[in-house]
């Protein structure tokens, strides 16, 4: 058999994040014949790329280090502009009995004030089920729900006129938590169940069984630019809206709803996101509606900037999640069986949640075969903003729950878990089929397991771990391995497509357009070094232009890690098609009778820059020579490229079907440190190991991994959403609410990649990054059962998730006191998922 | 008396009149002024998003530090230098070193908070501060980034030669800004407008005076001026619509209050000493309060806070206030009536409420300087360790003597409306022996003196918890050292 060295090493990786070698000994060798041709095919065009793979800066970090990067609200103003801002429901449940703002609007400097009555087409809408309105009508669902519109002439008249609306509203009886909702049997969408084999039968047949529940709190996305938007009136009644959105073209379809357009009276742009992470997917609607509503009402421009305080109260979080586990297995730690019944917390309208859900199912055996199992499905519906987006997207939830209890397993069986998680882990040949019926294909996953125990010396450390738990008096260590497996496409088909539009100038430089939305993951410097590359050209002859729905229609919301594989792909077809115009002009004028060269595409190359027949490689044009003569020769240089994914396929009537193009995966390994009397938490170190594929850019990847795991750490630890018992968020701003900081970092921190030769499918061989790694961090969690876990020697601790001090003291003098301190707490699976105090109401 | 505010940003000369005084630097940065590359993203000095360069002048030089604009009112910056990040940028120039290390290392995603990052780094090496892993974390602490997981942004700041970067101040014409400040800032500062959106016409007035005097005036005058030293937690709640006064009184040019003296082991502090000069001055005495300080502060809230903005903040949970209380701390007021010093322990009454007299303003800090065997340790617990706002403190001062506590002062703090000593549990150790057995027990009489209330940082039951605890971890901590010692 013949054993492949080094692969294609990113030749500008730098840093920790390296390429690894991986040698195909440990593949299926059925496999190897064609995966040899592939490499060397692979080889040859490899030789053509010359931007694809390096270690570009970000397409806008000359703009970001400078401030000369716009976001939304940096935009100069209009002299007639007018500000927006809005009346938000101070009560979770109610019925408006009156509003009156005629005070209000009389008031210097206030121009108009616009409710529901005042929107001209429909008030009702929603990215999968219509049941949200952009403002409320006599029903007010959530604190911090809009009510009402005001436009004013500054911030200052708005703040202070705010302060004379006279609301009256008759309070209902909310439902907050997921026991309230199951109670008050008030749920979002149908249940959905997956099913395979016969889980009844290796319950009763088991010898071995746990029970349990798993509960997770939200989390905010906590973007840094707020929700903002800012509308121009245009000719005829058209509107342009900038809007910091995922989803322009929501926008823009939306907009045209609400005030009665057309969609082709609309245009929403969007130059740059301050970070979205899954909130600004479908949630940037509510704000670009508000300014559009005003700029048509008003003939004006209008401009709204949700505070950060605004922001956090009045918009959708990551979704709460409580699952109640059932898990049989045999003496060895092989599970045969599991039944998870899911629950996860909607808020007041169904915006993603359903889809959210289905993520959530397709993720709940994250990367283990399980041959007999129920997953239901289920989504509450709260008096909370509507649960949206948040990188994961569901995915988080449901892998959290199959890794705690993965781990109770260990700790039930006394077994060290990393051999619980590699017994049960897919396999290559067999033990590979997915609860939904798709075959986890050309995967590393065992491979990346073992690397990562080895790189990171996990069982030496173990062993420390366990001594140094015997040892002190003070301190707890925990260390524990999580894999992660992420399948990559919109679970819903249609949404996988992808336009762009590329132009090509007389001089020889590109400009080009997608629907994809750029919001610090570097999806524009990723295609920009692909369209570079098509066209052998420079990096900086390639620009990135604004996204706008004026040039890039139906296009789906820069979301599901795949914005770079569909627009990517989109550009690139745009590339080809452009390509095949100017080789088809550049084989005429290269043909020559009298060399007997007869015009030949096939022949025509291009490189660094020229363009040339390979048969007369001296004889050369330069890029920007040949476009000039093609375009006197009437040649269109200006293309628009489409992409749709292939091999999908999802039947949801039998739940089965081949929902992902391919799976990201990888693993990390943590190690924790607690203070037995405080509960405080010290990440110590972190190991983590991803398969991206070929790296488009290896700087950008290793900062979404970093980022993502970073974000993820956020969430499993100190990100603790609190709620009044009448449901206002008290922790709305970074005083309250602490999203991981620069001292938060593990104290040594180990970022690497593995090559995967089986992955020979996608964009360059590449694999999408932006969701993936955020999941990494349940290492860091389980990290902190498995510390726990010493306590009282082989006594499961119940953790909730997030691992705030709190929660681990709460466990820890459980454990210790026979929870004599904790009276209220007997039975500590029934803590609320929800975290609420009773306090004042503060005002909105 | 002045009616403007003179202020010079990135080298351009602003006189300042009326309402335009009376807005945070970052509105009027982008606002008034178009320079939109300093965002704002939360108002209240948690994000450094907004963070630009201050120079002053101290002792006839400018000194430049970085500082959260939104939370700095003009008023507070009378007679300042503002460098933005859009200062940084030189006609033709390439971009400044900083931010070109921070291009290369991949240090930035959505951009949103990299000015903030940029001239945090930009202040440091403004300062002449050495770059290591240590000093970029701590430099950085009062940055917030949601996207890159701060390493790239680390490796960017390790990447810098700060002997070879021409230092940002220098490229302006510091001289004629130094003269321009003299001639100004001696003289008083009035400034009042008409709040006219509210409906009512209200008169706004804020008010810098120049020496205690004119202070003490002002403040007899109008009972309910707000007084401003740093401003970091005033501009927050004026941010946040929670405050709204209409007197203000700025002690920007108020000379006088920056004292920093030990004199027969008693230590004072001025009324303006900031906690960045503050944590300087305890390094040889107080490294726990240094500890403490550099926890709980960013870098841009240390350059700006007071101690005596803690006190008279007086919150339950102020991070100072344990070890104010166990040292016994006095606190200088001073009013028409001339000054008087008030034990920190008789300073509060209940919830923010004071034994200060309306028209007394704090002037000064002073306590004295413990034995060297003594044992003071200071313990702070939050969500986050660093840059929170804590849900436990504790001080605790203890004497030992022959291997027994001779006397042990507890203060803890989050758990009452005001900063508590624990009396009985205080009693209760003195006289007897360093074991463990007797800190259990006082960890439980600690717990029943206290009453701490749920909120949106922890329960009552974690607060109580925490009371019980701190005496166990402060018990092994002890024996911890009392080991190495030993060992050593």
């Amino acid at each position: 058999m013949k054993v492949h060295g080094k692969r294609t090493q990113h030749d500008s990786a730098v840093g920790r994040v390296t390429g690894r070698t991986l040698f195909v000994d440990d593949l299926p060798s059925e496999k190897n014949e064609l995966f040899v041709d592939n490499i060397e095919q692979a080889e040859q065009k490899e030789s053509r790329k010359k931007v694809v793979g390096k270690q570009v800066p970000h397409d806008s970090a000359v703009g970001h280090v400078t401030g000369e990067a716009l976001f939304v609200d940096d935009l100069p103003s209009a002299k007639n502009e007018l500000i927006v801002d809005y009346i938000a429901s101070p009560v979770a449940h109610g019925k408006i009995k009156s509003l009156n703002y005629e005070e209000m609007a009389k008031l210097d400097g206030i121009v108009e004030v616009f409710t529901h009555a005042d929107i001209p087409g429909h008030n009702l809408y929603g990215p999968v089920i219509k049941d949200e309105r952009f403002l409320a009508e006599d029903i007010v669902e959530y604190v911090g729900q809009p009510i009402a519109i005001i436009a004013g002439e500054s911030r200052r008249a708005i703040r202070q006129a705010k302060k004379h609306t006279l609301l009256e509203i008759q309070e209902l009886t909310p439902v907050f938590t997921i026991d309230e909702a199951i109670t008050a049997k008030q749920f979002i969408g149908v249940p959905r169940t997956f099913k395979q084999g016969n889980f009844d039968k290796a319950w009763r047949e088991s010898k071995h069984k746990l029970t349990g529940t798993f509960v997770s709190n939200g989390q905010e996305q906590f973007y840094l630019e707020s929700q903002a938007a800012l509308a121009w009136p245009g000719e005829y009644g058209e509107i342009q809206v900038h809007s910091s959105s995922q989803n322009p073209t929501e926008i823009q379809e939306v907009v045209a709803e609400a005030l009665g357009l057309g969609f082709h009276e609309v245009v929403c742009v969007c130059k740059r996101m301050g970070g979205g992470f899954g909130g600004k997917e479908t949630q940037a609607v509510i704000p670009a509606v508000m300014a559009a509503l005003v700029a048509a009402k008003t003939q004006r421009p209008a401009r709204v900037a949700y505070s950060k305080d605004d922001d956090m109260r009045s918009t959708g979080k990551r979704h709460p999640y409580k699952i109640h586990y059932k898990a049989a297995f045999t003496s060895e730690g092989k599970i045969t069986g599991v039944k998870f019944d899911i629950y996860s917390n909607g808020g007041a309208a169904a915006d993603l949640s359903t889809a959210i859900m289905e993520r959530t199912l397709f993720h709940s055996e994250n990367a283990y075969f399980i041959p007999n199992l129920v997953f239901n499905g289920t989504i509450c519906k709260t008096n909370f903003p509507p649960n949206t987006a948040f990188r994961g997207f569901g995915g988080p939830q449901g892998m959290a729950n199959i890794e705690n209890v993965i781990q109770e397993i260990a700790i039930y069986l006394k077994k060290d878990a990393l051999e619980v998680r590699r017994l049960n882990c897919y396999s290559h040949h067999e033990r590979n089929v997915t609860p939904y019926g798709q075959i986890v294909q050309n995967h590393i996953l065992p491979e990346i397991i073992d690397q990562l125990a080895k790189t990171s010396e996990y069982r030496k450390r173990m062993t420390g771990v366990e001594e140094f738990n015997r040892q002190s008096t003070t301190h707890l260590r925990g260390l524990a391995l999580t894999p992660m497996k992420f399948g990559i496409s919109f679970t819903t088909k249609f949404l996988n497509q992808g336009n762009a539009l590329v132009n090509v100038y007389k001089d020889g430089t590109v400009q080009v357009s997608t629907g994809g939305t750029e919001m610090g993951q570097g999806l524009n410097t990723k295609i920009r070094q692909l369209v570079a590359d098509e066209f052998a050209i420079s990096y900086d002859d390639v620009r990135m232009m604004i996204t706008s729905t004026e040039k890039n229609n139906n296009t789906p919301p820069t979301a599901a890690s795949a914005g770079t594989d569909l627009n990517g792909f989109a550009a690139v077809n745009a590339c080809q098609k452009i390509r095949s115009n100017l080789s088809a002009f550049a084989s005429r004028y290269f043909a020559s009778e009298e060399l007997g060269l007869d015009h030949s595409v096939e022949h025509i190359c291009f490189e660094e820059s020229s363009v040339f027949d390979d048969r007369t490689p001296d004889k050369t044009l330069s890029f920007r020579e040949l476009v000039q003569l093609a375009f006197m020769d009437r040649v269109s240089m200006g293309a628009r490229g489409f992409y749709r994914t292939p091999e999908i396929n999802f039947n949801r009537d039998i739940e089965k079907g081949e929902p992902f193009f391919y799976y990201t995966t990888g693993a990390a390994v943590s190690e924790v440190l607690i203070d037995r009397f405080t509960g405080y938490l010290k990440l110590e170190r972190s190991d983590l190991l991803m398969d991206i594929g070929e790296s488009i850019n290896p700087g950008i990847d290793r900062g979404q991994i970093i980022g993502g795991f970073i974000q993820g750490v956020g969430w499993v630890t100190n990100e603790d959403l609190r709620y009044s018992d009448k449901g206002e968020l008290l922790s709305y701003s970074p005083t309250t609410y602490k999203i991981p900081n620069i001292q938060d970092l593990p104290e040594i921190f180990n970022v690497d990649t593995i090559s995967n030769p089986h992955h020979q499918i996608n964009i360059r061989r590449s694999k999408a990054v932006a969701e993936p790694p955020l999941m990494l961090c349940l290492s860091v969690w389980i990290a902190v059962k498995h510390a726990l876990s010493f306590v009282q020697n082989g006594v499961s601790p119940q953790l909730n998730l997030p691992a705030t001090g709190e929660e681990i003291l709460r466990r820890l003098t459980e454990l210790t006191n026979d929870s004599k301190n904790y009276g209220t707490v007997d039975d500590s699976t029934k803590e609320p998922e929800v975290s609420m105090v009773s306090l004042p109401p503060l005002a909105i | 008396m002045r009616d403007f505010l003179l202020i010079y940003v990135n080298g351009q000369r602003h006189q300042i009149y009326g309402e335009h005084g009376f807005q945070s630097l970052s509105d009027f940065l982008r606002i008034d002024l178009g320079l939109v590359g300093t965002k704002v993203v939360c108002a209240e000095g948690d994000c450094g998003s907004c963070t630009v360069l201050i120079g002053r002048v101290r002792n006839c030089e400018m000194h430049y530090e970085g500082i959260d604009s939104c939370i700095q009112y003009l008023y507070q910056l009378d007679c300042a230098h503002v460098i933005t990040v859009e200062g940084l940028k030189e006609e033709g120039q390439k971009i400044h070193p900083v931010q070109q290390a921070i291009v290369d290392a991949m240090g930035s995603q959505c951009g949103y908070c990299t000015p903030g990052f940029v001239m945090s780094l930009v202040a440091m090496l403004e300062t002449n501060e050495t770059l290591t892993r240590h000093s970029v974390q701590d430099g950085l602490t009062g940055n917030l980034c949601r996207c890159t997981g701060y390493e790239q942004i680390i490796d960017a700041a390790l990447s810098l030669n700060p002997d070879v970067i021409p230092r940002a101040s220098k490229r302006f014409d510091v001289k004629a800004m130094l003269e321009d400040f003299t001639e100004h800032v001696s003289q008083p500062v009035f400034c009042e407008y008409e709040e006219k959106w509210n409906g009512t016409g209200q008169q706004v007035q804020f008010f810098l005076p120049t020496s205690l005097k004119e202070a003490v005036e002002f403040k007899q005058k109008h009972k309910n001026v707000i007084i401003v030293a740093g401003g970091t937690d005033i501009s927050v709640q004026m941010n946040k619509e929670r405050l709204e006064p209409n007197y203000v009184m700025s002690l920007t040019n108020l000379t006088g209050l920056e004292l920093l003296e030990i004199e027969n082991r008693t230590m004072t502090i001025g009324a303006k000493v900031t906690w960045a000069k503050l944590g300087e001055f305890c390094q040889k005495h107080f490294p726990e309060l240094v500890e403490i300080i550099s926890i709980f502060a960013s870098r841009q809230i240390r350059n700006a806070g007071t101690l005596a903005g803690n006190i008279a903040n007086a919150s339950p949970i102020a991070d100072s206030l344990p070890f104010l209380h166990v040292i016994e701390a006095e606190i200088e007021l001073t009013g028409s009536q001339g000054t008087r010093w008030v034990n920190i322990n008789r300073f509060y009454q209940g919830y923010k409420n004071k034994v200060m007299t309306q028209e007394e303003l704090i002037t000064s800090i002073r306590w004295n300087i413990p034995d060297p065997e003594d044992v003071l340790k200071l313990y702070k617990v939050s969500k986050r360790k660093d840059l929170d706002i804590s849900t436990f403190t504790a001080g605790i001062l203890l004497k030992l003597k022959n291997g027994k506590m001779q006397s042990v002062r507890l203060a803890y703090g989050g758990v009452g409306p005001i900063v508590l000593r624990l009396p009985k549990t205080e009693e209760f150790l003195q006289g007897k022996p360093m074991m463990s057995a007797i800190f259990q027990e006082a960890g439980k009489l600690a717990r029943e003196e206290i009453n701490p209330i749920s909120d949106v940082r922890a329960s009552v039951d974690y607060r109580s918890q925490l009371a019980e605890n701190i005496l166990m971890k402060f018990f092994h901590e002890c024996c911890d050292n009392q080991n190495k010692k030993e060992a050593a």
